[in-house]
């Protein structure tokens, strides 16, 4: 267990993470398989729930310490820049554990959490659809009760990590419009419910079909009550876009530190190039700390999270078009981790809200444009 | 004045400020910061001062020649004086009243000189920033209005969504130079300085190609503020270092260290 006996402060808690972290040797194997990193996965959480650290900051009513949430960003910026998880299974935890806290009946957050938070299950997120993209409200996949439970039928595309999932947090629709989404918590061994990896362009079977054939759910797993599923969904993003965010930037700024390693033979040739990164990654760094303390300060999160997604989607293809143009040949000739990473960033001006539907957000409740 | 300002007192200011500077700028405008105790405020209060007063520079379209005084407090010397400053491009530039006949791209008393000595820089390019995030904000405010009011197609042109994400570009940018600006710089001031400046720098010319596009013909013509802003920009991005060598510096600065530092800190 971690040496606090008190709400330790961010400075101190870094430091003692940092310390444990020397001394606890969970750097990762040199396999670079899906399955692999989920291996890895299970282990780093393991290691760092049995010690504390992965339980502070959530609420001790769902099995945390407590403290301020600024501390899971803290773990998260350690363990993901030093590169001992990958961000995209890291950040699942930051996306689904404030849902269940939030939306779970408290007996069921506080028997489940801790099995996500320690990694001895994984976690999938059923939202998108092939009809529901940015227009996610519009989705079909259906609920209806019957008798003491709920029966789903319909599909989801790009759930991540399905494939390993025990669980979904799933959107459904029990009525019309946006008063009638349902959340569901599900179990992903169900029968009828049938998981079908992506085959994507950087070669990372990451994303899934899944399929929802006649399963029954009971009751006392719906999030919330009938109807609070948009709501759920709306919910989530402050924490998606803050502490969520925080990992990915240092993640971004480890991959940053290898490439100027590997541009050093370069010379004052990739000075403009690299201070054009460095510039894009240190103002998203600016704005998402700015955007923390605002959290940590009481203050609601709003559409102005649009402007840290922006940035973000903007910095991360930066950075990676910077690899491709100093680098020639790196992402087309040599089979390396920057070809892969190249690949994906392509999707970063996509996922989790498409850079227009941030711009269209931006114009309509910051700018105050009125509608198109 | 030692005590911090609460912030009803800082909204007193600024709006005392704002009145001032909508009605004089250039000489007119530093003898009247000078009776609102500038000096003080300067020394006594810098961190809530040079924002304030930087932003409120360029969210006016006035000018006074304060950033001498910031200069000249960072280097511990008497206030007053006009010392060399650099310019892009490797140029030195001085900012006084002097040779009023020929001043800088729209109307800034500055003036080529042939050489000047090192300074430093990082509270002044922090206060230049300020200026060119407030005259951002100054070009954003004009294009939206105009986007609300003008009318083609039978609807505002705010209802197009290829203007609409000109403006939310705009806003991305300058909340994010903003940013770079309140980052507390204690671990590298002139680094943190530099690359602050460099954003708003970036913002700011971003904010004058997105309004100037959104604000079509009128933007052009003399009679509307636009151009004030435009140029005022222009120049300020040239003064202390342009965002592109700045940019460029701090690539070097990497190439240097063998690493990126992490500037932002929870």
């Amino acid at each position: 267990m971690t040496a606090f006996t008190d709400v330790p402060d961010v400075a101190e808690f870094r430091s003692q993470l940092v310390a444990w972290l020397d001394e606890n040797d969970l750097a990762p194997p040199d396999d670079h398989s899906l399955d692999a990193h989920h291996e890895q996965h299970a282990r780093v959480l393991g290691a760092l729930y049995d010690a504390g650290w992965m339980r502070w900051g959530w609420p001790e009513s769902a099995g945390g310490l407590g403290g301020p949430m600024i501390l899971r960003a803290v773990v998260g910026e350690e363990v993901v820049g030093r590169r001992l998880d990958e961000p995209g299974p890291y950040s699942m935890i930051e996306v689904l554990t404030p849902t269940m806290i939030d939306y779970a009946r408290p007996g069921l957050a506080a028997e489940m959490v801790p099995r996500l938070l320690s990694g001895r299950e994984t976690w999938c997120q059923g939202f998108s659809e092939p009809g529901s993209g940015s227009d996610l409200a519009s989705l079909t996949t259906r609920a209806e009760q019957r008798g003491d439970g709920w029966v789903i039928n319909g599909q989801k595309v790009w759930t991540s990590f399905a494939q390993y999932a025990t669980r979904c947090i799933l959107l459904t629709r029990t009525g019309p419009g946006h008063a009638g989404i349902t959340a569901f918590f599900v179990d992903m061994d169900s029968p009828g419910i049938d998981v079908r990896p992506l085959r994507t362009m950087h070669g990372v079977d990451e994303f899934c079909e899944v399929y929802f054939d006649d399963v029954v759910v009971p009751t006392d797993r719906m999030l919330g009550n009938p109807g609070d599923g948009w709501q759920l969904a709306m919910d989530l993003l402050p924490y998606e876009r803050s502490t969520c965010f925080w990992q990915r930037i240092a993640y971004l700024y480890s991959r940053f530190d290898a490439l100027v390693g590997d541009v050093k033979d370069l010379g004052q040739a990739a000075d403009f190039d690299m201070g054009e990164t460095y510039l894009a990654l240190h103002t998203l760094r600016c704005r998402s700390r700015a955007t923390q303390h605002r959290l940590a300060g009481g203050q609601k999160l709003g559409p102005d999270t649009s402007i840290d997604k922006v940035l973000l989607s903007g910095a991360e293809q930066q950075l990676y078009d910077t690899v491709r143009n100093l680098l020639p040949g790196v992402v087309e000739l040599d089979d390396t981790a920057w070809r892969t990473e190249f690949l994906y960033s392509r999707a970063a001006t996509i996922y989790g809200g498409t850079a227009e539907v941030q711009r269209n957000i931006i114009a309509r409740r910051l700018l105050d444009l009125g509608k198109e | 004045m030692d005590a911090p300002l609460d912030a009803e007192s800082l909204t007193l200011l600024e709006d005392g400020l704002r009145k001032t500077m909508l009605s004089t700028s250039g000489a007119e405008l530093d003898a009247a910061l000078a009776e609102m105790g500038w000096a003080d405020m300067l020394s006594g209060m810098p961190e809530d001062a040079i924002p304030l007063v930087f932003r409120l520079l360029g969210e006016t379209g006035s000018h006074a020649s304060v950033l001498n005084d910031v200069v000249q407090q960072t280097a511990d010397r008497e206030l007053g004086a006009t010392p060399a400053l650099p310019f892009a491009g490797g140029g030195w530039v001085v900012w006084d009243y002097h040779n009023v006949a020929d001043p800088a791209l729209g109307g800034l008393p500055l003036h080529r000189v042939d050489e000047g000595g090192l300074l430093r820089l990082a509270d002044a390019r922090r206060a230049l920033g300020w200026w060119l995030v407030g005259s951002s904000r100054a070009m954003l405010t004009l294009a939206r209005r105009h986007a609300l009011d003008r009318v083609q197609f039978g609807r505002p042109i705010a209802g197009f969504q290829a203007v609409r994400h000109r403006l939310a570009e705009t806003l991305v940018a300058i909340e994010g130079a903003e940013a770079t600006l309140t980052l507390p710089g204690v671990d590298n001031p002139d680094l943190t300085a530099l690359l602050a400046k460099a954003a708003a720098g970036k913002a700011a010319l971003t904010a004058a190609k997105n309004c100037q596009q959104v604000l079509g013909g009128i933007g052009f013509t003399a009679e509307y503020d636009l151009h004030h802003h435009v140029k005022r920009i222009l120049v300020l991005d040239g003064l202390l270092g342009s965002s592109r060598e700045l940019t460029k510096k701090a690539g070097a600065g990497l190439r240097a260290r063998g690493s990126v530092p992490r500037l932002a800190q929870l």
